[in-house]
């Protein structure tokens, strides 16, 4: 339900799970089995517990987010009455993103709540200040750096004034000097509310909580106190369960000083932000770190040493394909298997069973063998992806941020995996933020932070075509096409163009652009010609059947050319408010629509990654069909996982309830669109009347 | 049952858009037949299927009236908003292509999701878009050519959006990245037995 809320909510008495247990549809066992956890008012919250042991389950229960569709349980939560009562924030804030700009992503969950417009912009406003976001409200949100979108993301909750805010892990795809300033922000726009963290690392938030609880198997309470009581009397059990890091070191520093096996010389990329000229070498049997803040073009410099293409200035030296294996961040992008065995000979250039065999047990994979790799935990899948990687015997094997989002104990076993290939002999580079890691490594190439501002946006020129509201450029691109069925003879159809090429300058921002627009369309257009003299009634590309194909191609050109000129001028969110709004088409599907249109940027970024991962692995070229359908499946696998994520997010922002929503900004219709729909109607009859005229 | 969640709405949609991306890479497949095209057009219907892909993933993973439907549209409509050369034709071509796959579903009144419905969901697609084209693209092709158009666009929407869309609907599930919805539960349900 959409109510109007009062300024804020009076503090309540908490939150209360008695008796909660629950088991989603898909396991068999229950991931949450009778837990009693009180939470009074305003109380700072870290919740530990090794991975799995069902942390991200349990705060989905205070805000009634674990419902009957998704699984079964007793003493669980109704949804709050106000929506955002309970503000939620994800480890991968990309997942939290909504909208096309900074300000419509903060605005979402007052729109949900339906609140008038005045109102909702005074919220974003404090919003940001309060989450002390600091960009431009008409940023991309998707196009920013993590921890700008986790700003966001916090921005997006505290418009909606929650009681509580639950954050699952918000800071650990961070590095760690921004992984401070989110905290920091966190904790100070907070102020009052109550915070329940579910975190690895426990250390940087300890100072600012009044409560430490630990989880165990099925998210028994194993300890339950004041942050420093629990860590005296229980530090063995944290151990134990891979919530602290053991004290022993860990892998012994490899000191071997075999041959370079890769190397950078002088390397820049000013077009990705790598300015300063970069030099960096891997050794055999050497484990060498990349580091340096987000932004400072760490995948950059990783793509330089992987991929043919020269950089703009410097030389790269590199093995051959074969000899390089590359792990991406998220190891989903680089399955191609059904099974976990058959994922370790997956590439062409895994050529030895007995190494993969050795590799799966040194990996601690074998008793998980026949199991499907895009089904393990993420900790599993990180030492496949690795073991995988390994099975090719590489000469450099190149990782990125593998210890993201791992428990202590996982990210051990990740390091050892490491320090395994150093001792066969490989080179290792990593793209890291891990201190542990940094810290058994041999070299560290250390990356200066970029420019904070970042490239401003690039002004956009504007059009007439622009003052029109979306339907009306809508109705253009559809009257004209309707109206090119008129077309009869190929001098009627010439005529036809003629008010298309008078108003094209009305609609074209650029001319490169512009021709970019309707190169695509005129070669269409050519090659009904050519098909329609080939293959019409008419002798094959007799005279007549050649007039018949210009015919044609004027035909098509009068139908497609107004509609795709107009249609630059459409903006997705633009269009969902005119569609809400104008149409008062459902509210949720439209909504839902444009959140989707805003990611193709993001997707598109997908795309790339997965197919770059699967060329280095020696699957295919990117137009092998194989290839393809692989990337393809890999893609919807990630979108879809992230959908999850997505529809909880935007739930505790009040969307589930959002039939009856407000939107921030209007949708107008002006004198503007008057004339543009006199233009449509034009478009609509004049071929007819050209028609006449020529004939 | 009919109520779409938010997780509904979502994968409905992203499947469109993520099919919306996936077409700027499948160009290449359209270079790889080119040669055979230029000469014999309505053999470029041989890979019709693919594009009635989206709204046939959505119908069989998430099982819902509509969602066959909007996924195909949203398909559509992001290849017309980043300049596919056919502009809003395109549009129609995603309501045909959404419609004959949600057809099929509705036929059945949204009860079984199996290989067969999935086959006449593809061919009703063809169909539809055979039509379309026809009427807006193909207008002065002879019926002879225009017959043997349907017919790739026949078995290319049987083979190509029917069998590979319910299979890559099966291989989607076993990943696990479906489990919340109505066709990862179905899989829970078995691989418990």
């Amino acid at each position: 339900m959409a109510t109007i809320t009062p300024p804020r909510a009076p503090a309540t008495t908490g939150r209360q799970l008695t008796g909660l247990t629950w088991r989603p549809l898909t396991r068999s066992r229950p991931t949450i089995a009778s837990l009693d956890l009180a939470i009074p008012a305003g109380q700072r919250v870290l919740l530990a517990g090794a991975s799995g042991s069902g942390k991200s389950t349990v705060l989905r229960a205070p805000p009634g987010r674990l419902g009957e569709e998704s699984g079964e349980g007793t003493g669980l939560l109704s949804p709050p009455s106000r929506p955002g009562e309970a503000g939620l924030l994800l480890q991968n804030p990309s997942h939290a993103l909504v909208a096309a700009t900074v300000f419509r992503d903060v605005a979402f969950g007052p729109e949900n709540a339906a609140l008038p417009r005045t109102e909702i912009r005074e919220r974003v406003a404090a919003a940001l200040a309060a989450a002390q976001v600091g960009l431009n409200p008409q940023r991309g949100p998707l196009e920013v750096s993590g921890g700008q979108q986790q700003r966001i993301a916090l921005a997006g909750s505290l418009a909606l004034d929650p009681e509580l805010l639950l954050l699952d892990e918000p800071t650990s795809m961070l590095d760690p000097e921004t992984a401070d300033l989110v905290r920091e922000s966190i904790l100070a726009a907070a102020d009052g509310a109550g915070l329940v963290i579910a975190e690895h690392r426990l250390g940087p938030w300890l100072p600012h909580v009044d409560r430490l609880v630990v989880l165990g198997e099925q998210a028994q309470i194993l300890a339950d106190g004041a942050p420093g009581e629990v860590l005296r009397e229980q530090r063995e059990l944290l151990q134990e369960v891979g919530v602290l890091a053991a004290e022993e070191p860990n892998a012994v520093r490899p000191t071997g000083t075999g041959p370079v096996v890769a190397s950078l010389r002088g390397v820049t990329v000013p077009a990705r932000g790598l300015i300063s000229p970069l030099d960096l070498e891997v050794r055999a049997g050497r484990l060498s770190v990349l580091t340096g803040p987000s932004g400072a073009g760490k995948t950059t410099v990783l793509r330089t040493l992987l991929d043919a293409g020269a950089p703009a200035t410097g030389e790269v030296q590199r093995p051959d394909p074969a000899r390089i294996a590359a792990v991406p961040q998220n190891p989903e992008h680089s399955f191609v298997a059904t099974t976990v065995r058959a994922e370790l000979s997956a590439s062409p250039w895994a050529e030895d069973p007995v190494l993969a065999e050795e590799l799966l047990e040194r990996a601690g994979l074998t008793h998980l063998a026949g199991a499907h790799p895009h089904r393990l935990s993420g900790g599993e899948q990180r030492r496949l992806a690795t073991a995988a990687a390994l099975a090719q015997s590489p000469d450099l094997l190149v990782l990125d941020e593998p210890t993201v989002g791992l428990d202590a104990r996982r990210r051990r076993d990740v390091q050892s995996l490491l320090a395994d290939a150093t001792g066969r002999g490989c080179a290792v580079l990593v793209a890291t933020h891990d201190p542990e890691l940094i810290a058994a490594a041999g070299d560290r190439f250390e990356l200066p932070a970029p420019d904070p501002a970042g490239p401003p946006p690039a002004p956009r020129r504007r059009l007439p075509a622009d003052a029109l509201n979306p339907l009306t450029l809508c109705l253009i691109g559809i009257l004209a096409a309707v109206g090119s069925f008129a077309v009869q003879t190929w001098q009627g159809g010439l005529l036809a163009l003629l008010p298309t090429v008078v108003l094209a300058p009305l609609a074209v921002r650029t001319l490169r652009g512009g021709a970019l627009r309707l190169a695509p369309i005129l070669l269409s257009a050519a090659g009904l010609a050519w098909t329609t003299a080939l293959l019409g009634d008419a002798p094959s590309l007799s005279h007549e059947a050649w007039l018949l194909g210009l015919k044609e191609a004027a035909r098509i050109t009068a139908f497609v050319a107004p509609g795709v000129l107009a249609l630059g001028s459409v903006e997705a969110t633009a269009l969902g408010d005119a569609l809400g709004q104008r149409l008062r088409l459902p509210a949720r599907p439209v909504v839902a629509s444009v959140t989707a249109l805003v990611r193709v940027g993001h997707l598109g970024r997908q795309w790339e990654i997965i197919t770059r991962t699967r060329i280095r692995r020696g699957l295919g070229s990117a137009r092998s069909p194989r290839l393809l359908a692989g990337v393809t499946l890999a893609l919807l696998v990630d979108t879809l996982r992230g959908a999850e994520q997505q529809a909880l997010a935007m739930d505790a922002r009040g969307f589930a309830g959002a039939d009856h929503r407000t939107w921030a900004q209007p949708s107008t219709l002006g004198r503007a669109d008057l004339l543009g729909a006199l233009i449509a109607g034009g478009l609509l009859v004049w071929p007819l009347i050209a028609g006449m005229l020529a004939g | 049952m009919t109520r779409f969640r938010t997780v509904d709405l979502l994968v409905t949609v992203l499947i469109g858009a993520a099919f919306g991306v996936a077409y700027l890479g499948y160009g290449q497949l359209y270079t790889l037949i080119g040669p055979l095209t230029a000469a014999f057009k309505p053999a470029e219907g041989l890979l019709a299927g693919i594009w009635f892909l989206p709204a046939m993933l959505a119908g069989l993973v998430v099982r819902k009236p509509g969602a066959a439907l909007l996924a195909g549209m949203i398909a559509a409509v992001l290849s017309m908003l980043l300049g596919s050369q056919w502009g809003w034709g395109t549009a129609i071509s995603g309501l045909m292509q959404g419609g004959g796959v949600e057809l099929a579903f509705l036929l059945t009144r949204y009860r079984h999701f199996t290989l067969p419905v999935a086959v006449l969901g593809g061919v009703l697609a063809a169909l539809l878009e055979w039509a379309w084209e026809k009427l807006a693209y193909y207008q002065e092709m002879s019926w002879a050519f225009s017959g043997a158009m349907l017919a790739c666009f026949l078995v290319s929407g049987a083979l190509l959006c029917g069998v590979l869309g319910w299979a890559a609907a099966r291989a989607l599930v076993s990943t696990g990245a479906v489990d919340t919805l109505a066709a990862g539960r179905e899989h829970a349900r078995v691989a418990e037995v």
